[in-house]
């Protein structure tokens, strides 16, 4: 099982099977990545592995974040899928962290790849649990179209299950209609919704990994 | 494909014996084609093809030229690479769905035919099961819950749903492994969606 509730203090997190695919849905700047990040880093202090797939971070300030957050990072520990196209197309090696070049974010068998090799990397460091953060399907969704984005998750989620591994993929709210939301929502097998709070602040819930979905609650 | 027909398997392989041995094996499963190099595989090649089984080693045009043309016409199949040796390099990257070295035994080669056309299957479950999901996402965001709790149809959308989410893992094995996903990534990508 995964602990998640020491990063986001709800009990319907506290227990996440191994396998799950989780949403982080929000509004933009609500701090989506920084969770999904937190996450991440959370169980790499545990000893778990990680892999993070960006399409808008550079590969580099992706490894600056794990090494500030997890100070006794072992380079092995951290795979990078970097979708931005602007590496070249061989892995190179930053601050002792593999990273995958991908040439677009709509190259899905190329994210592929690069999510092969990284969980490779971690399984031939004899890492056998990990977590794996998508950052975002926002960008992905301007590359391709829904259908292909939906299939592509839940592709991905069943290969997740497969390593026994979690995945949390974040989608900006604000920069979909509702349908698309609701569908790729389908892919997952949990959601966290995040949003402002009346008053200032922000709140999220929890939905789909309890029996209930949870209230809003102040985070 | 249709239901009733049998899958379609092309074989291009420049040893006739060895490609005689591989039909046998095979047609009594599916329909299967014969191309004696690259240039024939590729003029028997069409929609209907289903699994592509590619000598690497032929002379003419090579194994991954035929590939990359394969690839280039974005035709659906899936095409294993057949091999006299272990490749040494990423056959995902060079765009194979699977490779086979030789000598292959019939079982082997049964499991290969069978594993690429359950990504195949895979792919049109998801179809499906996508329709479902937009529907259903139609339905949520055209009514009010009130409503969607009174509907029959978004009762019985939502079994289907739940139904068909768990066949995808377990009727075909989900993705079991790195090949099963590539290969099922590189179907999505590759036209297959209406």
């Amino acid at each position: 099982m995964y602990d998640l509730s020491s990063v986001l203090d709800f009990d319907a997190l506290a227990e996440v099977r191994p396998g799950s695919s989780i949403l982080v849905s929000g509004p933009a700047m609500i701090g989506k990545e920084k969770l999904v990040y937190d996450i991440l880093a959370d169980g790499a202090k545990g000893g778990d592995g990680a892999v993070v797939v960006t399409t808008s971070d550079k590969a580099a300030n992706v490894v600056d974040e794990f090494r500030e957050r997890v100070p006794e990072l072992q380079g092995a520990q951290l795979g990078v899928v970097d979708c931005r196209g602007e590496g070249g197309a061989n892995p190179e090696l930053i601050d002792g962290v593999s990273v995958h070049q991908v040439s677009s974010p709509g190259d899905l068998t190329g994210i592929g790849i690069g999510i092969t090799k990284a969980l490779e990397g971690l399984h031939d460091s004899g890492r056998e649990r990990g977590r794996l953060a998508l950052v975002s399907l926002s960008t992905m969704l301007t590359y391709t179209d829904k259908k292909t984005v939906f299939k592509f998750c839940h592709v991905l989620s069943s290969r997740l299950d497969a390593a026994g591994y979690i995945g949390v993929f974040t989608i900006d709210s604000g920069a979909h209609d509702q349908q698309t939301i609701q569908v790729i929502k389908q892919a997952f097998d949990g959601l966290i919704d995040i949003r402002d709070a009346d008053g200032g602040g922000r709140e999220a819930r929890v939905l789909g990994l309890a029996n209930e979905p949870t209230d809003w609650k102040r985070i | 494909m249709s239901e009733s027909d049998p899958p379609v398997v092309l074989i291009v392989e420049d040893e006739p014996d060895v490609a005689e041995t591989y039909k046998l094996w095979l047609q009594g499963d599916y329909e299967v084609r014969m191309g004696q190099n690259g240039d024939e595989g590729l003029e028997l090649l069409d929609e209907s093809v289903d699994v592509v089984l590619l000598d690497r080693m032929m002379p003419g045009l090579s194994g991954d030229e035929v590939l990359s043309e394969i690839r280039e016409r974005d035709l659906g199949c899936r095409v294993a690479m057949v091999t006299a040796v272990e490749p040494d390099f990423d056959i995902l990257e060079m765009g194979f769905d699977a490779y086979l070295s030789k000598p292959i035994r019939s079982e082997q080669l049964h499991d290969t035919v069978t594993n690429l056309l359950e990504r195949s299957e895979y792919d049109s479950l998801l179809q499906e099961y996508y329709a479902l999901v937009e529907k259903q996402a139609t339905l949520e965001a055209t009514k009010s819950s009130a409503e969607l709790a009174e509907s029959d149809q978004y009762t019985e959308l939502t079994e289907e749903i739940a139904e068909m989410r768990d066949g995808l893992d377990d009727t075909l094995g989900g993705i079991e492994d790195d090949d099963d996903f590539i290969a099922t990534l590189r179907g999505l990508s590759n036209g297959e969606d209406e």
